[in-house]
């Protein structure tokens, strides 16, 4: 496919992304490219599709229609077609995007360390001693090297999520996705969540960042994309999108956020 | 009330068929703890064949749902007849029809899959309870990372799931337990057989009273035990809140 040889340089890149949960029709035609090493934040207000395209992109709630590039490797063949999971790259894709959600979603009976651990020892079959000694590492890389063997709802919500980030690198993902991950923090918490999350950014990880943080899209974003109604409204440099916007309903949305 | 005693606490009619009474229960225990446990694990393969996913395993899940219907649907009694009756006439190795395996009679077997088939379908009900009271999120997390639908379910949702229904699970056990008397009327020895050919004989009842005694020996700490995991479960939810002591 000519769009295959295109995609060559991109990261990951989305064509017409359609999505829908029965009526409603949540993504309407969805083009984004991601270079590697950017970092794009997604902003809109909320039921503008932005959690549903993050989820489009790992699979989780594969596109009725359009086509998914990770890397040039077309992971979603024949979207809506008959083939169903068997048209889709899972293996492929999960191994190589990672995801890091609202809630957290650690598993409680495990604790930080086996968190991390787990998927590497079960998925890609590494020794458990190896496992471990990364999961080690990835947990003192986000400060957490006191909390190895804390159950998670020991954790303040700043831990678990720095946990789940964790969890998500240790399977080596070249694209990271991050769904609102500061939502559900007490604010004294948020800032310890974006420092992690700036550090990656800083390390060159490509980044997919659905986000309220205006300051956090600001400083390292590379890309803006502000989300309304299933569409891409608007998209550009930060400073252009979130100074300058051309739409209507990117500076309601800016101005409403901004009054908080 | 001299005949009430006499007639249920006779403690020299007890005395005098203890031992007998003692192996009937013994093997109410032994089928209670084979049974209780295949149906444990048949109950955990139905509730996880009615969860598999995906268009291919339509028919799985059709089949599974309704094997759990038919057979809470149909007293355990008439399963125990219907195998027992007829398992023997079966075109089937002799070793499956006519079993005798661990020394046990063949009608112990029956019993054994009687119960088995019946209470694995309330339990992979209460499974079932179990997995759908795991957050989604969990199922995500864990596909996110390159599990599969069966890793995740092994690794993530499955532990999870059966320490929220512990409690429910024990408890169908000890209500397998007291229907295991019921294989009695295939002329299984247990318990409430034996005692009631001695009250047969006897013409009166102490002995299957005797029998009720250790039955309670056995229940009584169970259901207590359930009582407390129930309560420490719910306090898990409810933390921070002030605690009710139970009773």
């Amino acid at each position: 496919m000519e769009s295959t040889a295109l995609s060559g340089g991109a990261m990951l890149r989305l064509e017409n992304i359609h999505k829908r949960f029965g009526k409603l029709e949540v993504l309407r035609g969805i083009n984004l490219e991601v270079k590697r090493g950017e970092v794009v934040c997604v902003l809109g207000p909320s039921g503008s599709g932005k959690s549903t395209l993050l989820r489009c992109v790992n699979l989780l709630e594969p596109p009725e229609q359009g086509e998914i590039f990770v890397e040039g490797h077309d992971i979603c063949k024949g979207p809506g077609s008959a083939a169903g999971e068997a048209g889709w790259e899972l293996d492929f894709v999960r191994q190589r995007v990672g995801i890091v959600f609202q809630q957290f979603n650690l598993f409680p009976q495990k604790t930080a360390l086996e968190n991390v651990s787990l998927a590497p020892e079960r998925v890609l079959k590494r020794p458990p001693k190896e496992a471990r000694a990364k999961g080690t590492a990835l947990l003192e890389r986000v400060g957490l090297a006191d909390k190895l063997d804390e159950y998670p709802d020991r954790l303040s919500g700043g831990q678990q999520q720095r946990v789940a980030i964790a969890r998500a690198l240790a399977m080596d993902p070249h694209v990271m996705l991050f769904d609102e991950v500061t939502s559900a923090l007490d604010p004294e918490l948020v800032k310890e969540v974006l420092d992690a999350m700036r550090e990656l950014a800083n390390e060159g990880m490509t980044m997919i960042v659905v986000t309220h943080e205006l300051g956090f899209a600001r400083e390292v974003g590379d890309q803006v994309v502000f989300m309304d109604d299933g569409v891409i409204v608007e998209q550009g440099k930060p400073a252009d999108v979130l100074d300058n916007p051309r739409e209507e309903r990117t500076k309601r949305f800016l101005g409403l956020v901004l009054e908080r | 009330m001299n005949e009430i005693i006499s007639q249920y606490f006779d403690l020299s009619e007890m005395s005098k068929h203890f031992d007998q009474v003692l192996d009937g229960f013994v093997l109410t225990l032994e089928l209670s703890l084979i049974a209780g446990t295949l149906a444990l694990l048949w109950g955990l393969i139905l509730s996880l064949l009615r969860q598999v996913p995906g268009k291919p395993f339509l028919p799985v899940r059709f089949l599974t749902v309704a094997y759990i219907d038919v057979f809470r649907g149909i007293p355990l009694l008439m399963i125990i007849l219907l195998i027992s009756g007829s398992l023997a006439f079966l075109p089937l190795p002799d070793a499956i029809t006519i079993p005798h395996w661990l020394g046990k009679p063949d009608t112990f077997w029956y019993g054994v899959m009687a119960l088995t088939i019946t209470y694995g379908a309330y339990m992979a009900e209460v499974y079932r309870a179990g997995i759908e009271a795991v957050p989604g999120g969990q199922m995500e997390a864990a596909r996110s990372l390159g599990m599969s639908h069966g890793q995740a379910m092994r690794n993530v949702i499955v532990p999870q799931a059966v320490r929220k229904v512990f409690a429910p699970l024990l408890n169908d056990f000890i209500a397998l337990m007291k229907d295991t008397t019921l294989v009695g009327v295939i002329a299984l020895n247990e318990v409430a057989h034996v005692g009631r050919d001695i009250q047969g004989e006897a013409f009166n009842s102490s002995a299957l009273t005797l029998g009720a005694i250790m039955f309670l020996i056995v229940t009584l700490p169970l259901a207590r035990l359930v009582d407390k995991l129930i309560s420490r479960e719910q306090s898990r939810f409810t933390r921070g809140a002030p605690r009710v002591e139970a009773l």
